[in-house]
């Protein structure tokens, strides 16, 4: 069972590494929060019972860690404004104004509370509504009314 | 144009997964073997401590000693009851809390999760501010104790001819009220650390619930 986890948790690692950059500012956090998720899900594996995919099943697990359960650990206060290799933005990619928009929009959604953070995740990794509700525990309607005014929010981030 | 904004970042977003650097096998491997350091192990070794600490100090001779008192005083069996309630009512809180821990499951949707960590807490508050109470109500015990016992005076009295010439009444005055003050310090005392402790603890949590919370309305 534990070869499968690790080989199932191994294929989909970005999952978590993308909660990771979200959630934590220097790379301490960030290995300290992939471990605490890995624990969780670990922990909680025995439960999985392959109906849902192990990716959607992971969301909830990391997203639940990230938000809820995990501390931030002392040591990893500190530091900030590490640059994670996700954020990097590739210069022959985009031209100057799309770059420069790309870069404002990342630190933007940085400066989110924690539940709206988890809205965007979500819908940036494409899931409906119906999943980002189910996961956060609000409503369909609910979720997108949030996720309008979270729209809005990084609007005046960004035009201040 | 927020949208084109938005959707912009979404498609660099899923771009991105090629870039991430990847942990091998033995590096996750590695990690399901550490320990957890969540809230909920904090809250659950947090409440140990404080199920098993006060009984601690029945270890300590001299605590145990100034149960002795309660034989001078002839509350003896008062104390057995008082006893025999105590630990029926911390049995209780035992099972309610192991029952809603192990109800926390990381599967649940946010809310839930946030809901049930929060339940569990406050089976642990109910049990600290009951131990409080406890506390304080044998302090007070102990104060009456001395106010009506005869043979206390006496035997301070006894005491008091080689010492001192105070009155034997003005000494049981300032023994009750010393204990009486000491009593009250000690539970205010725990009490703040226990409401710091856990403050810190959920500051995150609370605040995130409400904010799930304030969705709904």
């Amino acid at each position: 069972m534990e070869h499968q986890f690790v080989t199932d948790l191994q294929n989909n690692q970005n999952i978590v590494h993308k909660v990771c950059t979200l959630y934590t500012s220097n790379k301490d956090a960030h290995n300290d929060l992939f471990q605490e998720i890995t624990i969780q899900l670990w922990k909680a594996y025995p439960k999985f019972r392959g109906e849902a995919k192990f990716s959607t099943w992971m969301y909830r697990v990391a997203l639940n860690t990230a938000i809820t359960l995990y501390r931030k650990s002392k040591r990893t206060i500190k530091t900030q404004d590490y640059d994670s290799i996700i954020f990097k933005i590739k210069a022959d990619e985009y031209d100057a104004t799309e770059e420069e928009q790309l870069k404002l929009m990342y630190k933007a959604v940085k400066q989110l509370g924690d539940i709206d953070k988890a809205l965007v995740f979500m819908y940036l990794e494409d899931k409906d509504y119906k999943e980002i509700s189910e996961t956060l525990g609000i409503s369909e309607v609910n979720a997108r009314v949030k996720m309008n005014r979270i729209k809005k929010k990084l609007r005046t981030i960004l035009n201040p | 144009m927020m949208m084109d904004e938005l959707e912009l970042l979404k498609k660099d977003w899923q771009k991105r997964d090629k870039d991430i650097p990847q942990l091998s096998y033995e590096d996750i491997h590695n990690m399901t073997w550490k320990k957890s350091s969540s809230i909920v192990k904090w809250i659950l070794i947090i409440s140990i401590l404080e199920f098993t600490l006060p009984h601690l100090l029945l270890l300590i001779p001299a605590f145990q000693d100034s149960m002795s008192i309660y034989d001078t005083l002839g509350f003896k069996k008062y104390f057995y009851i008082i006893s025999a309630v105590q630990y029926t009512v911390i049995i209780y809180f035992i099972y309610q809390f192991y029952k809603r821990y192990k109800e926390i499951s990381v599967l649940e949707n946010a809310k839930v999760l946030m809901q049930k960590i929060i339940k569990t807490r406050k089976t642990v508050k109910n049990y600290v501010i009951f131990s409080l109470s406890m506390i304080l109500f044998t302090v007070l015990l102990m104060i009456i104790g001395i106010y009506i016992s005869e043979d206390f005076l006496q035997t301070i009295s006894e005491f008091n001819n080689t010492k001192s010439d105070l009155p034997p009444e003005k000494i049981k005055i300032a023994l009750m009220v010393s204990i009486g003050i000491f009593g009250t310090l000690l539970t205010l005392f725990m009490g703040a650390i226990y409401f710091l402790l856990y403050g810190r603890l959920l500051k995150k949590l609370k605040k995130n619930y409400n904010k799930l919370k304030r969705l709904e309305v």
